[in-house]
C-alpha cells in the first residue's frame, strides 16, 4: 500500500536541486569532504539535495565515494 | 602526493609509462569493485565479461584523466579525481549494457498502473486515497507534456534507470531529470490545487 508520504517521495522536488550536471565538476571535493567527516552540504547544498532525490548522480556518488575508501590515495610509485 | 602523479603523468616525464601503467591498474580494479556493487544491474555479465568491461572502463577514463590533467586544480586528492572518471564511464556503459538487454514494455510511454494507494487503511482512508489516486491519475494524463509523462511513467513508476531512459530517448541524464523535476512539481501542485496537498507548506500555500 501507499500511504501520502511514499507518494510524497514518489513526487519528491524539492527547491534548491542543483540537478545532475552541476554534481559532475565537484564530486571528488564532495566525497574527500565527507571522507574527512565534514558536511559536504554546507559547501554543496544544490547538490546535497539531488543526491537525495536522483539515484544515477547517487550510484556515481556512492561509487566515487567507495572508490577513495578502498583504494585510497594510491603513490605513482 | 597529487604533484607527483600529474608531474609524472606528463608525456615527458621519464616515468611517464610506469605512472600511467599505475593508474591504468588501479582505475581497473576501482571499476571492477564498481561493477561488482552494481551487480543487480547486470545479473547478464559473468567474471570474464566483467573484467572486460572494467578493462574499457579504466581505458577510456585513463583518455580523459590524460586529456584534463591540466585541469586539475588540487581541489581534491589527484585519485578521488581520477575515480570520478572511471565511475562516470562504469555508468555510462552499464547504461548501455542495460538498455540493448531491457524489455521494450519497460519504457513503453503507454499508461502504467499506479501503486496501489488504497489498499489495507480504513474504509474512511481508503475512499480519500481513491480520491488522491483519480487526481494523480488525471494529472499524469492530462497535465503533463507527452515528454514529462514519458518520463515521469518510465523512472518514477517503472523503475526503468535515468542513464537508460536517457539513452532509449537520446538524450542526456540532467535533460532527462529536468523533465522528471517539472513533471513531479507539476503532479504535487494539481494534488494541492484539487485539495490533497503532500506536505504542511501545500497545504497553506
Amino acid at each position: 500500500m501507499m500511504d501520502v508520504r511514499e507518494l510524497d517521495e514518489l513526487l519528491r522536488a524539492q527547491e534548491g536541486d542543483a540537478g545532475c550536471d552541476a554534481g559532475v565538476p565537484i564530486m571528488d571535493q564532495y566525497v574527500e569532504l565527507e571522507l574527512r567527516g565534514e558536511d559536504p552540504s554546507e559547501r554543496f547544498p544544490g547538490t546535497a539535495i539531488h543526491l537525495r532525490v536522483c539515484p544515477g548522480c547517487r550510484a556515481d556518488h556512492d561509487g566515487v565515494l567507495e572508490a577513495a575508501r578502498r583504494f585510497g590515495g594510491v603513490e605513482p610509485d | 602526493m597529487s604533484r607527483r602523479w600529474v608531474e609524472q603523468l606528463h608525456s615527458s616525464h621519464p616515468r611517464y609509462e610506469q605512472a600511467a601503467a599505475r593508474l591504468h591498474d588501479v582505475l581497473r580494479r576501482a571499476a571492477l569493485h564498481e561493477l561488482h556493487r552494481r551487480r543487480a544491474l547486470l545479473p547478464s555479465l559473468a567474471g570474464p565479461e566483467l573484467d572486460d568491461v572494467a578493462q574499457q572502463c579504466a581505458h577510456d577514463a585513463m583518455l580523459n584523466v590524460l586529456a584534463r590533467i591540466d585541469d586539475f586544480q588540487g581541489l581534491s586528492r589527484f585519485t578521488t579525481w581520477a575515480y570520478k572518471f572511471v565511475i562516470f564511464e562504469v555508468s555510462s556503459k552499464l547504461a548501455r549494457h542495460t538498455w540493448q538487454r531491457l524489455p521494450p514494455s519497460r519504457t513503453d510511454p503507454e499508461w502504467a498502473e499506479l501503486p496501489d494507494m488504497a489498499a489495507g487503511v480504513r474504509p474512511g482512508e481508503q475512499a480519500e486515497n481513491r480520491e488522491r489516486l483519480g487526481v494523480l491519475r488525471n494529472a499524469i494524463e492530462q497535465d503533463l507534456t507527452p515528454r514529462q509523462r514519458e518520463v515521469f511513467v518510465a523512472i518514477a513508476l517503472n523503475d526503468v534507470p535515468i542513464d537508460v531512459l536517457a539513452l532509449q530517448l537520446d538524450s542526456n541524464r540532467n535533460a532527462i531529470y529536468k523533465n522528471l523535476f517539472d513533471a513531479r512539481r507539476k503532479l504535487r501542485g494539481c494534488l494541492a490545487g484539487a485539495g490533497y496537498p503532500l506536505t504542511d507548506e501545500e497545504a497553506q500555500a
